[in-house]
């Protein structure tokens, strides 16, 4: 990782030096273990702030929105994904950025690691294949593939699809994962085994909207749960509110979803929402052949119509 | 969503088609009916303190 | 202040004995992290836990709370009268809530409950609760409440606070409601002499533990305008994706929205935690926000809690240090980070960085 590091302020120091770019968006070490906090540099002197490691795992294409600078951004496989979407969206201009590909190896899931010990960790780091941990009387080693988040352990897309300059050789992309299992067996259930399934899911929520917000695709300018004229969903913790606002939100990210992870991660609650735009991502898989963010050159399902579009739907 | 299969129907009907029209309607009712009321999705009064 | 001895092997006797005159609520182990909930007969508190997910104000300030019901029926004897709802304001008492959260209720009633308003919701609630307090020997490190005016052994809202000491607890029975809750538990063996002594000592070890610290010593003289406009607000504010989890895991965060919900002519008053960090949260009527910026409501949060309440109620800041929203917040953003900026300001700074 700290080759990764050292390449990053290399190239933003480059960058805002020959003014190719006013501010870089990348991270900075976290005040706290497992959690590095999105920045922006626009001093070349000021580029040692950035970093990189596993714990980088917030979506920055979500720090895109309406600006108007031209931005160096470090993106890893998701990230650029994400920003491949917001150009397909014309959100943003390509000519506006300058990416910086980060070849992703996985995002560490700080809730795992948490479980994965007794007591409150003080310091994490990491090396290609582990990840050490140590607290207040306790120092453990933990296989880093174990403790990555579950989106990147199910990843195929690690390496940026599009980038100006990679800050190191592209990574081998994994092979055999079966991303759906848990999709499935959530397909499996009965109707009433699913409505349970997601009263249970949902107990939690408190109404935050971290999930929305930390999320690239979350963009409209009032959201539908903010809207008050009309209103359409009640704001309080009733339930089926609560779980109308999740289902909603799901199906904005149809067919735009590239399951970075940033909604589950956020979530202050632990509540693994990705359950829902995870069913979404299968189906246009499934349906369309499609997966969000690969390419700038192809519309995506939902705002074309082909004549061969599954209809068996209608009777 | 949980929401039982038969509850949701999609059909395509031309505005020429009125036979198949009243033949729609009358299997969602149907179906419906069989079903019974819904109870998910159904907020009568918000659940709060 | 009287010391009681609760040895350990008679605290689940106590704590059923107790559940004939209180509702009991407690920390509940679910899953990753604890959280406040009414606690089944046989339940009981897990203490093996540093705190809470969700403050403790829930109990008193739910997230929703009904106000009144009403009919709009004119069919109806009682239409287009504001109908009380029916609630509980039984006894209940709360067992193993930490120092920092029920210091926090005394920084809320600066809101609900003040001498021209009164809010009869969170009065009622706040006077029907006992917090029976758990002493923390363990604080975490983000934990900074020794310097934020609280502290992992404050008594400040407790009734009782236990203090675990070895196979014991020391009860020290802080308030007539706490004596009353420890007679309905049959909890009532003198401590002995030395009791104030071993607490003192514990508590002094404790706080040795705090290892983080927040200056806020420069807060009250700081120009309330000058920092309004300082420089580091745009930088502070970069990363926050105006997400409501800071507000709402806070224990003294207190804002909250109305909204009525009809169904036909019957409808009802809800009121609902409300965020600063929600656009929709200062949007007028005519469309206008005068918040309409991430920047405006970052600020807004931060110079409210460390610059506003500090120079209203001159009593400190509007924190107890609990360290939830340096824990949780999603994108890092480090309240004793912001507070250092805030305290060491001095607008010169920002001479010097546009001049550089």
């Amino acid at each position: 990782m700290l080759e990764y590091t050292d390449k990053i302020r290399e190239i933003a120091a480059r960058l805002l030096k020959e003014g190719t770019v006013e501010m870089v968006i990348g991270f900075r070490k976290g005040t706290v273990p497992m959690m590095n906090e999105p920045c922006f540099v626009t001093d070349a002197g000021d580029v040692d702030r950035l970093i990189w490691d596993g714990n980088c795992g917030v979506n920055l294409a979500n720090y895109l929105m309406d600006r108007k600078e031209k931005i160096g951004i470090v993106a890893k496989g998701c990230d650029a994904r994400n920003i491949v979407t917001h150009i397909v969206e014309n959100k943003i201009d390509r000519d506006q950025l300058f990416i910086i590909g980060v070849p992703c190896t996985g995002m560490i899931d700080r809730r795992k690691v948490a479980a994965a010990v007794d007591g409150e960790i003080l310091e994490v780091s990491e090396d290609g294949h582990n990840v050490s941990v140590r607290g207040q009387g306790f120092e453990k080693v933990l296989n880093r593939q174990e403790v990555l988040q579950q989106n990147c352990s199910l990843c195929i897309h690690r390496n940026p699809v599009i980038s100006d300059e990679l800050v190191a050789e592209e990574v081998p992309e994994q092979q055999g994962v079966d991303r759906y299992a848990d999709v499935r067996r959530i397909e499996a259930m009965d109707p009433e085994e699913k409505w349970n399934f997601f009263d249970d899911l949902l107990s939690e929520c408190i109404r935050c909207y971290a999930c929305r917000n930390a999320c690239p695709l979350c963009y409209c300018p009032t959201c539908f749960v903010d809207e008050s004229r009309p209103q359409w969903v009640g704001k309080s913790q009733d339930p089926i509110d609560v779980r109308t606002f999740h289902f909603l939100r799901a199906y904005h990210c149809a067919g735009r979803c590239t399951d970075c992870g940033a909604c589950e991660r956020a979530c202050p609650v632990g509540i693994n929402m990705r359950v829902f735009t995870k069913k979404l991502e299968k189906d246009c898989l499934e349906k369309f052949g499609w997966e969000a963010g690969l390419t700038t050159d192809a519309r995506p399902p939902l705002d074309t119509f082909r004549p061969d579009d599954p209809d068996d739907f209608i009777k | 969503m949980g929401i039982e299969p038969g509850r949701i129907q999609f059909s395509w009907v031309s505005s020429a088609e009125s036979t198949k029209f009243v033949q729609v309607v009358k299997e969602v009712t149907e179906t419906v009916k069989a079903l019974g009321p819904n109870t998910h999705f159904v907020k009568h009064e918000a659940k709060v303190a | 202040m009287k010391v009681i001895l609760i040895e350990k092997a008679q605290w689940e006797a106590g704590v059923e004995k107790a559940r004939d005159s209180y509702r009991l609520f407690g920390p509940v182990s679910q899953g990753p992290f604890h959280q406040f909930r009414p606690l089944a007969a046989g339940q009981l508190p897990d203490l093996d836990y540093s705190n809470t997910r969700m403050s403790a104000k829930e109990l008193v300030y739910p997230q929703s709370e009904k106000m009144f019901d009403y009919t709009l029926d004119k069919s109806q004897p009682d239409h287009h009268l504001l109908k009380e709802p029916q609630k509980d304001y039984s006894p209940r008492a709360v067992l193993g809530i930490r120092p920092c959260d029920a210091d926090a209720f005394g920084l809320v009633q600066r809101n609900f409950d003040t001498p021209d308003y009164k809010d009869p919701y969170w009065i009622r609630a706040r006077e029907a609760i006992t917090l029976v307090g758990y002493a923390c020997s363990a604080p975490c490190s983000t934990c900074f409440c020794t310097s934020a005016g609280s502290g992992p052994f404050s008594e400040s809202g407790l009734d009782v606070l236990l203090v675990a000491d070895g196979d014991n607890f020391l009860a020290r029975v802080i308030t007539e409601r706490g004596e009353k809750f420890m007679a309905a538990a049959g909890w009532d063996a003198a401590a002995g002499d030395d009791a104030d002594a071993r607490i003192e000592a514990l508590r002094a070890e404790a706080e040795s533990r705090i290892a983080s610290h927040i200056e806020t010593d420069n807060l009250r003289s700081q120009d309330t305008l000058s920092l309004h406009g300082a420089a580091f607000w745009e930088e502070v504010s970069f990363a926050c994706i105006n997400c409501g989890t800071c507000t709402y895991l806070c224990p003294t965060c207190w804002c909250f929205d109305i909204q009525d919900e009809n169904r036909g002519k019957q409808g009802m008053r809800i009121r609902n935690w409300d965020s600063c960090m929600f656009p929709l949260f200062t949007l007028h009527g005519s469309g206008h926000n005068p918040r309409g910026k991430k920047v405006q409501r970052v600020r807004q949060r931060f110079m409210h809690k460390l610059k506003y309440y500090v120079d209203k109620y001159e009593d400190g800041i509007q924190c107890v240090g609990c360290g939830r929203c340096v824990q949780h917040c999603p994108v890092n953003i480090d309240i004793r980070r912001v507070c250092e900026l805030m305290n060491s300001y001095g607008p010169s700074q920002d001479a010097c960085a546009v001049a550089s």
